[in-house]
């Protein structure tokens, strides 16, 4: 007779355990990333400066936003260095890739040698970079030192130049990264197509064009996808390499909302600078999601 | 004319020799099917032969013309891989096309030859289609058909059934045998089926730990095999070896061979060589359909059976000889229920010889 009873107690663990192990997770999403997003949404339509206040103030602050040049700096600066670091990196990487799946020796010490970069935070990789362009302390003054004098780098001081310094460090960074993930795939390819190309008389070049790099074309879309959330979202390389200068001539989306938002008493602009950084990003991903889930579901 | 010659070919991996001194020469329009266990250097002698790897010693001549430095695609030929190794985003026609354009030959001319090669393997309605969208057979027919638009001096086959199911592979197997005949091209197959070696091939190399144990006609191999691998390795179900010893009864050579009831006397005169070896051991081969049910009345190897398996055409019977299982394939109708005894008597003829130690033909 008791039988009925610990089905019923064993059928009640099983359907409310899993709910209750991913509730708290479950939760914290909730709150903290898209409740957090819909406040910052109504904050980028009220009157908020130092602090949160609740006051509407219809399109204002994204009116000031679109005024402001130093916005327009920043949006500027983040298609230089989106471009420059995702085209550098992808280029970077898949030479790399190709190069190390000649079946060379010591393949393993130069992999890690090209991905040991990606191991560093960015702001390690900023603090390095800074002292390396550092006119006073880096490349400059050793090439000063060998007696070069004519010589100068000084991108990092020159305001027309010191995002493509933020280019250089993210490159630094990111390249082994792209590298790893197209050596991966460049492994999946069988070896007998690219034997079959050379026997049909294709050049090492061509048969890599024409028959291995259009096979990657999913690894090709997943980098695309690391790298363009990586260059939108970049703060921490900019706040330790150039923090932004000289003056603001470095600054991007992120780094602008930060300081608007946190050291301006720009709450309200810095608010909508925000939300316009998350319509670039859902202008990226949507598209992306909806193509391979609709991909999922077919298949 | 020589279609392909290798000559004293051998290759070292670091310590460890692959091949050991190969030797080949087949004439123009020959079939040449290098055959063997996996490791026996079979697939490493293909890709000396394409170019894909260099030899450590030796010389490769195609078409009475050293190639053994020249790059795989100034050798003209053209090969067949066992993955199919077609151009996965590329459509038949292009993987068809890729070879004929990196060789600058005139887009008009490419779909000339795409036609035909098309025609030629039926594939017309899948021109247009991915390698993903085919079936393990159309895929073949594919790489086949690539191979085919160049119209080499040499085609190279590695393994390329492999992949397919046991009915495919019987069908592609005639298919190829067809193609060979009306294209009288030079082919070199490698496979480690001996069924396919044997139904397919002009030429049979068979290979084992870097050296040709063979190299001859099919039926030539399959009769008269050099020694107890290749014997072993051709034919299926494999010859039967059994142990003896070389005896004097009567004043003549033979062997004792022990069935279920007395001792069976079987003389070996006539063979040269073997009075040297009275009182030692030898092996007897005999193939399967080499044992026949005796007639009722002569002298015959008395045997039991312990289990038959009928195949359709023949059953196959299995008894014991001298505390080895020896498999007899006989009509269907002269065989005796399982546990009784059935006589036995041997094509004496046919019978191989071994030394057990050194393992080759006496």
């Amino acid at each position: 007779m008791t039988m009925p009873v610990r089905t019923a107690q064993y059928g009640f663990a099983e359907r409310w355990l899993p709910r209750l192990v991913l509730a708290p997770s479950f939760v914290l999403t909730l709150v903290f990333l898209y409740g957090f997003i819909v406040w910052n949404g109504y904050l980028s339509f009220t009157t908020s400066r130092m602090l949160p206040n609740y006051e509407w103030a219809g399109l204002a602050q994204y009116i000031t936003l679109f005024d402001n040049e130093r916005w327009w700096v920043a949006v500027r600066n983040l298609v230089i260095f989106a471009v420059l670091f995702i085209g550098g990196a992808m280029g970077i990487g898949v030479v790399l890739a190709i190069l190390l799946d000649q079946k060379i020796r010591f393949e393993g010490a130069i992999r890690t040698i090209y991905l040991y970069p990606m191991a560093l935070s960015f702001i390690v990789t900023g603090t390095a970079w800074k002292w390396i362009l550092n006119p006073g302390l880096g490349i400059e003054k050793l090439m000063h030192d060998w007696g070069f004098t004519q010589f100068t780098f000084d991108w990092l001081v020159n305001s027309e130049m010191s995002i493509y310094t933020v280019v250089l460090a993210g490159l630094w960074q990111s390249s082994g990264f792209v590298m790893a993930l197209f050596l991966a795939g460049l492994r999946g390819v069988d070896d007998s197509i690219i034997k079959a190309a050379q026997i049909d008389g294709a050049s090492l070049p061509r048969i890599y064009w024409k028959i291995v790099l259009p096979a990657l074309r999913p690894v090709v879309f997943s980098t695309l996808m690391v790298l363009s959330h990586i260059a939108i979202k970049s703060f921490d390389l900019i706040m330790a390499l150039t923090g932004g200068g000289p003056g603001y001539s470095s600054d991007l989306p992120a780094t602008f909302m930060y300081s608007m938002a946190f050291t301006r008493g720009q709450m309200g602009v810095g608010a909508a600078s925000a939300m316009m950084m998350l319509m670039a990003v859902a202008a990226i991903v949507v598209p992306y999601l909806y193509s391979e889930l609709r991909k999922d579901g077919n298949g | 004319m020589g279609a392909l010659a290798i000559k004293n070919v051998t290759k070292t991996f670091g310590d460890t020799q692959i091949l050991k001194g190969i030797n080949i020469d087949i004439e123009s329009g020959e079939f040449l099917i290098l055959v063997g266990p996996s490791g026996c250097g079979k697939s490493t002698l293909m890709n000396i032969i394409a170019g894909l790897e260099s030899p450590t010693t030796g010389e490769v001549c195609i078409a009475d013309r050293a190639v053994t430095n020249v790059a795989p695609k100034d050798r003209d030929i053209a090969m067949v891989f066992q993955s199919y190794a077609l151009y996965p985003t590329m459509t038949v026609r292009q993987n068809i096309a890729f070879g004929l354009e990196t060789r600058g030959i005139a887009k008009a001319e490419q779909n000339e030859i795409i036609a035909r090669v098309a025609k030629m393997l039926q594939m017309d309605h899948l021109l247009e289609r991915k390698p993903a969208a085919l079936s393990g057979g159309q895929r073949q027919r594919v790489a086949m058909g690539r191979a085919l638009a160049r119209n080499p001096k040499l085609f190279l086959f590695d393994e390329p059934l492999s992949n397919l199911d046991a009915k495919l592979r019987v069908e592609m197997r005639v298919e190829i045998k067809q193609l060979h005949q009306r294209l009288k091209t030079t082919i070199v197959y490698v496979t480690h089926d001996q069924i396919e070696a044997m139904t397919l091939g002009d030429k049979i190399a068979v290979m084992k730990d870097g050296v040709i144990q063979q190299f001859g006609r099919p039926q030539d191999i399959y009769e008269n095999p050099a020694n107890l691998f290749v014997a072993s390795f051709i034919g299926s179900p494999s010859m039967n070896f059994i142990p003896c010893h070389l005896i004097e009864h009567d004043g003549e050579l033979g062997v004792s061979l022990q069935g279920m009831a007395s001792p069976y006397f079987i003389s070996l005169a006539g063979r040269p060589n073997l009075r040297a070896r009275l009182g030692e051991k030898i092996t007897l081969g005999i193939r399967p359909e080499q044992l026949d049910v005796a007639e009722a009345q002569s002298s015959a190897l008395e045997c039991k059976v312990k289990i038959t398996e009928p195949t359709g055409p023949d059953t196959m019977v299995y008894t014991e000889v001298n505390g080895v299982e020896v498999i007899a394939r006989v009509h269907p109708r002269l065989v005796p229920p399982t546990g009784q005894s059935i006589k036995l008597v041997l094509d004496m003829k046919k019978v191989v010889l071994f030394d057990p130690v050194t393992e080759s033909r006496i």
